[in-house]
């Protein structure tokens, strides 16, 4: 195959299209040439090069002679009745194109230069960097008279780094017709022919405008361009024309580069944080680990990189996410609406998509803040077919500590480090693979011998197949690794090393399928092989003592098909229906007691001991999940969805902490522990306001949630082989109002969301044990009903910018001693209601202010600072609240994380 | 298990940033629950049941007894040993009749003026002999402001059981010190005795043998005076059964592990003992059937970078001649008499604590004291 790269950006320099082609008049006989041989000729005769796909014109071969004509003429009498159309720039280049016309502009003036991307040739292609507009001619224009809907559908990419652009909108405003390109940057739009004009926009790109002059079915390929700084976002947003056409209820895109201006605590943008400020997503406290969606737990969302789990998302402490934010393309998070390709979490899945790497030319960033350092560099390995994505990211905390008064803490180490890369081969048109590897790791100890370390590790192979324009499926293989391990030297005869593991390999197949124009189809399957390390203690050293004791291992299959379609009903209508069908095998060999069910399960209540076998398959949970969308699209301005979903959780975190702890362990379903499901419904309202510049969005909800656990008063979960008799059976109602306004364009941006939520529980058991409050409903440990979030973004000019959030929310519900007792001097106390009470609300200012060095293009390296305070109030938010028995009184406390202001500055550079 | 309270110690990173601030919190409900504080041992001596109703927080605890119930304790054989009630609130066994067997099980029964409270058989387990009690200097701080190194006091324990019969260790200590005040006063020779407050418990099942080593009972930071002259200790060591363990530890998750990041969610611990007419309402407290020993050592040693407790006392008033001081005894304290020789003068302190040791502790010295 003859392809030649073609640098197009050369072709629009100039405006004037020369004629000079006339000129050239073909006097020698070409009868019977092929088009190849012919061009060959021609462009050893004349100053010209031609430009096309070798595929379209095999067929090719040149009529008889008839005399002297001029090179286009020959070149239109070729062409007529085929797919192929030519254009001549005055470089003397000629281009071919198939399936459309490249028209030539009537000369608007040099801001109007116009341009079509081509559908087929591979060369890089750019709209002159002065102009948005272009004017793309698709089909055959013999067929303008027509009539009827056709379908256009082509890829959006990134011009600068050729990655796809998923999410971006492609809108017909006239119409009020749109859509959003998928993962692949494929979008599909039906719409009738004529003359029409389409917006094309996405976060942090320039949006494109095209006029279409459309005759029949055809591509239509679009590169975007990214806004030279990415210093023009505000905190989180969703295309504006998004959220009307959406399907599903509660569904957030965060852009990356949305999140790098976000105040931040420690001079890192953060991909966790940014979610935070997501209507309806809370987390229990400052710097806990995780995040609450919806009134899920924590362990009820799916996050998902390269496709895999994460099963710790957080470095140190939580203060850190552990996915590294310079290798996010963006993000989605479904709090409701989870799309039928998606399952195995109840609450919601958080959709990391990584940023394929630059394909064209070395680039890379550096950045440097008090806490971390991070470096990403990315480049072609092979032009355009090879390209990479290498990332890493250090902390250096151990110094600050070193500087500390405290001995304690002096003597203490926290450390963490990430490691991203990936490596992308598009091995020809049809099949792209890329390969993904993720590593994080902390470490930390305390003033003592004990160690903490917890590890990451994400392993994925991709591959993409293009079936056709319309049929694409994409294979995922990936393992996911998490373990940690405590030790502690500090007693040789007591010596120990701690661990627990999970480790997961998914085989994952998805196909997405656009028959017709009212149909995208999407279906695959999910297969995840779980193998799970509940808890080892063994010896450290030679003169430990310590018995060794392993948790015998858990394994597991989790299995899913599902098929979901999305279908426009009318003009006004669209329905996404789909059906997951999950199923969980867990695997012996495994030994549990049976228990008398008139008791609560302890070693009294042992009835009885059943043993499975190796591979012997000793439960099996499985059941369809239904989900559900309408969008009704009341008009231009606005819409109405309806969104129903179910899902299914075989994979719980074992937890009794008010926020999760890094020695929580993950458990599977087994015989005793079922699978948590959960029934959303939800509904919202979408409404675009003054000239559509302020997008306005009520979303309620309505969630039930079935087999959720908790634990009997102070249970040890650590190298705890009978979890079931420390389990109480609890399900869980939420609810909720999620009221959004944002205003995402101009110099001054700004949102304003407000949600009142609740969630609440329940114990369902009937022994007394078992009961929490009696077996009332209490508030969950994330209860917050009222919360209120604001952000806003001054972009001053293009070096300069401001961005402010401030959130408030209501106190989170604690439990508070009622009574005190005495057992010999030690002062004991007896617990309320659980979570009666609640702490002081939470509120908290952050600032930024981001100064760019220059914008140069030319310059070696862009730096840009980021100044930000957070907690500017310095309020002492509180953390949580214990007791103490001092100087014969319990006395109360609050502990408080961040109880004033904490500066950070942070240094970043592109290269 | 230790590792658990590396989070709360992991709170101490946080505190650069962080900050407490004590509340008192107002709580609508006032319970008064039952509460049962029983242990039985296999010593020859009378073992002490007390009950008592539990008190609202925020107020100095007294504990409220519970008059006038019937109170015993029966074996394994069913046998049945009847309490007399001391004093309010306290009933004992008496230790002619009554001494607690290794190995047996007993039970309690407590009848109050309507309801009936029966604990769950408990077995007595055996205890070995504590190994050893000891103590190493530990460096606080390498040097202070005046650059004198900063030295405490940490006191281990090491037990084993041979017989592997006991598995499941308690511990608690009464610490006795002596301190002297730095002026001539005629009460300036006392002692000061404390009770643990915490719980001290170990499992060694985790082994492969019984075997504690090491296990830090006592800190002694050099901010009390308990190092300055001299110090005893004496460590109490029971056998627990594992339902006492399980329960111990769980309180200890509870009220002690809290203050960090990862406070484990507060609940009541339910008790092994329960009201016969109603299963579902609440009863604090344990009763404890353990066998036990003891072991009491004495520091007397030096250590470094101790502070001088009296500091504060000395910029007292001094007062020349003979005359009366004004308050004596009342507000206004002689730490210093230099009456037999001129100049004559007296120095005096508002603190009583300078000037009398019997302030804060005793001047009898303890029966067991060695000097």
């Amino acid at each position: 195959m003859k392809i030649k790269i073609l640098i197009l950006a050369l072709l629009f320099l100039g405006n004037s299209f020369a004629k000079s082609q006339e000129k050239y008049l073909i006097t020698w006989d070409y009868k019977g040439l092929g088009f190849n041989e012919f061009v060959a000729r021609s462009e050893s005769l004349y100053p010209v090069r031609f430009f096309y796909n070798d595929e379209w014109i095999k067929d090719l071969k040149l009529g008889e002679y008839e005399g002297n004509l001029s090179l286009t003429d020959i070149l239109d009498s070729l062409f007529r009745g085929t797919t192929l159309f030519y254009y001549i720039d005055d470089s003397q280049n000629i281009v071919l194109t198939r399936n459309f016309a490249v028209k030539i502009a009537d000369a608007v003036g040099e801001e109007k230069q116009n341009y079509i991307p081509g559908n087929d040739y591979k060369g890089p292609v750019e709209e002159n960097p002065s102009a948005d507009n272009l004017v793309a001619d698709i089909g055959n224009p013999a067929d303008k008279n027509k009539s009827g809907n056709v379908i256009i559908s082509g890829y959006i990419t990134n011009k600068d780094t050729r990655e796809a652009v998923a999410g971006a909108t492609v809108y017909v405003p006239k119409l009020s017709v749109g859509t959003i390109s998928n993962e692949y940057g494929f979008y599909t739009l039906t719409i009738p022919r004529g003359s029409h004009t389409a917006r094309v926009s996405f976060i942090g790109m320039k949006e494109r405008v095209i006029d279409i002059n459309l005759f029949g079915s055809g591509e239509l390929n679009i590169e975007m361009k990214s806004t030279l700084v990415p210093l023009k976002e505000t905190i989180v947003s969703a295309d504006k024309n998004i959220t009307l056409q959406r399907f599903e209820v509660g569904v957030e895109k965060i852009n990356i580069v949305s999140f790098r201006l976000m105040p931040t605590s420690m001079g890192e943008s953060d991909i966790i944080k940014s979610i935070l400020l997501i209507p309806g997503v809370q987390s229990v406290g400052e710097g806990s680990a995780g995040f609450n969606v919806r009134g899920g737990s924590a362990d009820q969302n799916l996050i998902l990189l390269y496709g895999a789990p994460v099963y710790n998302s957080s470095h140190f402490f939580g203060f850190f996410s552990a996915v590294n934010s310079d290798i996010i393309k963006d993000a989605t998070l479904y709090k409701g609406g989870i799309p039928g390709r998606y399952g195995g979490r109840i609450s919601s899945v958080l959709d990391i998509v990584p940023r394929e790497g630059n394909r064209r030319e070395f680039a890379g960033n550096a950045g440097i803040s008090p806490i971390t350092t991070h470096v990403v560099i990315e480049g072609p390995v092979k032009k355009d077919t090879c390209f990479y994505l290498l990332a890493g990211r250090t902390t250096y905390s151990n110094w600050i500590l070193g500087l500390i008064e405290n001995p304690a803490l002096r003597n203490s180490r926290a450390a963490f480090y990430d490691i991203n890369a990936r490596v992308a081969y598009d091995i020809n048109k049809k099949n792209k693979i890329d390969l993904s590897a993720y590593y994080s790791h902390d470490s930390f100890r305390f003033n003592s011998d004990t160690v903490y370390k917890y590890r990451n590790n994400i392993v994925a192979l991709r591959w993409r197949h293009f079936f056709s324009s319309r049929f694409f499926s994409g294979l995922t293989f990936n393992n996911s690794n998490y373990n940690y391990d405590i030790s502690s030297m500090k007693v040789p005869q007591e010596a120990f090393v701690l661990s627990h593991k999970i480790n997961s390999t998914g085989l994952k197949a998805d196909i997405n399928w656009y028959p017709g124009s009212r149909n995208e189809i999407n279906f695959g399957f999910d297969l995840t092989r779980y193998e799970v390390l509940p808890g080892s203690f063994e010896a450290a050293g030679d003169s430990s003592i310590v018995h060794p004791d392993i948790i015998t291992r858990q394994r597991a299959l989790e299995s899913a098909f599902y098929i979901e379609d999305r279908y426009i009903v009318t003009d006004h209508v669209s329905v996404n229906a789909g059906i997951r069908l999950s199923s969980f095998f867990a695997f012996g060999p495994q030994t549990f007691f049976l228990y008398n069910d008139a008791f609560t399960r302890n070693i009294s209540s042992v009835t009885d001991t059943i043993s499975f076998g190796r591979s012997e398959n000793y439960r099996t949970y499985a059941g369809p999940e239904f989900r559900l969308s309408v969008n009704y699209r009341l008009n231009d301005n606005s819409s109405f969805k309806l969104n129903y979903n179910r899902t299914r959780q075989y994979l719980h975190l074992l937890s009794n902490t008010t926020s999760i702890s890094p020695s929580d362990t993950w458990k599977l379903s087994d015989y005793y522990l079922k699978p948590q499901i959960g029934d959303q419904f939800a509904a919202g309202y979408y409404r675009m306001l003054s000239k559509k510049k302020i997008e306005a969005s009520v979303e309620i909800y309505y969630k039930v949630i079935g087999n959720m656990v908790d634990f009997k008063g102070g249970t040890n979960l650590i190298m705890n082989k009978y979890i079931e008799r420390d389990l109480i059976d609890v399900e869980g109602k939420a609810y909720g109002m999620e009221l959004l306004l944002k205003k995402q364009e101009g110099r001054i941006r700004w949102s304003v969301g407000y949600t009142y939520s609740r969630i609440l529980i329940r114990s369902t058991s009937s022994l007394s044990e078992e009961k929490i409050n009696a077996g009332n409903w209490f508030p969950a440990n994330f209860d917050k009903p009222h919360d209120l979030i604001l952000t806003f973004n001054y972009l001053y000019s293009r070096r300069f910018s401001l961005s402010a959030n401030y959130t408030y929310s209501s106190g989170r519900p604690v439990t508070y001693p009622v009574a005190a007792y005495k057992i010999g001097d030690i002062v004991l106390t007896h617990f309320s209601d659980r979570n009666k009470y609640r702490i002081p609300y939470y509120s908290r200012l952050d600032l930024s202010i981001t100064i760019s060095g220059n914008l140069k293009s030319k310059k070696i390296a862009h730096p840009h600072w980021i100044f930000s305070i957070y907690n500017i109030l310095g309020r002492q938010n509180i953390y949580s609240v214990y007791f103490k028995y001092e100087k014969n009184m319990v006395k109360g406390y609050m502990l408080s994380v961040f109880g004033r202001p904490i500066p950070s500055v942070s240094f970043n550079f592109d290269f | 298990m230790r590792y658990l309270i590396l989070f709360i110690t992991g709170l101490s990173l946080l505190l650069v940033t962080s900050c407490i601030i004590q509340f008192i919190p107002e709580i609508e409900e006032d319970k008064a629950l039952l509460v049962v504080e029983g242990l039985i041992t296999d010593q020859y001596r009378t073992n002490t049941i007390k009950v008592s109703t539990s008190l609202p927080l925020g107020k100095i605890l007294v504990p409220k007894p519970v008059k006038g119930c019937k109170v015993s304790i029966t074996d394994k054989h069913g046998m049945k040993y009847d309490l007399k009630e001391s004093s309010p609130g306290t009933y004992i066994t008496d230790s002619t009749k009554f001494h607690g067997q290794v190995n047996d099980i007993y039970t309690l029964t407590i009848q109050t003026n309507n309801r009936t409270f029966v604990s769950n058989p408990m077995e007595m387990k055996p205890v070995p002999l504590i190994d050893s009690v000891y103590y190493e200097k530990t460096i606080i701080d390498e040097s202070n402001e005046f650059g004198i190194p900063l030295e405490g006091c940490q006191i281990y324990i090491d037990s084993h059981d041979p017989l592997k019969e006991c598995l499941y260790f308690r511990w608690n200590f009464t610490e006795t010190w002596e301190f002297h005040l730095p002026f001539s006063v005629p009460n300036r020779v006392c002692w000061k005795t404390n009770n643990s407050d915490k719980i001290f418990i170990k499992n060694t099942s985790l082994y492969n043998q019984a075997r504690v080593t090491k296990f830090p009972i006592k800190f002694i930071s050099n901010e009390t005076d308990r190092l300055k002259v001299k110090y005893s200790i004496l460590v109490t060591q029971y056998s627990l059964n594992k339902d006492e363990y399980t329960y111990w530890e769980k309180v200890k998750n509870v009220s002690e592990n809290v203050g960090g990041l990862y406070d484990v969610t507060p609940m009541s611990i339910p008790s092994n003992i329960h009201c016969f007419e109603d299963p579902d309402e609440p009863v604090l407290g344990y009763f404890s059937v353990s066998a036990l020993t003891q072991n009491r050592i004495f520091i007397q040693d030096k250590f470094l970078g101790s502070p001088n407790f009296y500091s504060q006392c000395v910029p007292g008033d001094t007062v020349f001649g003979l005359k009366p001081i004004p308050g004596l005894n009342v507000s206004v304290w002689i730490i210093e008499d230099h009456t037999f020789a001129p100049p004559i003068y007296r120095i005096t302190t508002p603190y009583r604590r300078c000037a009398d040791c019997t302030a804060e502790g005793f001047i009898r010295k303890p029966p067991f004291w060695i000097d």
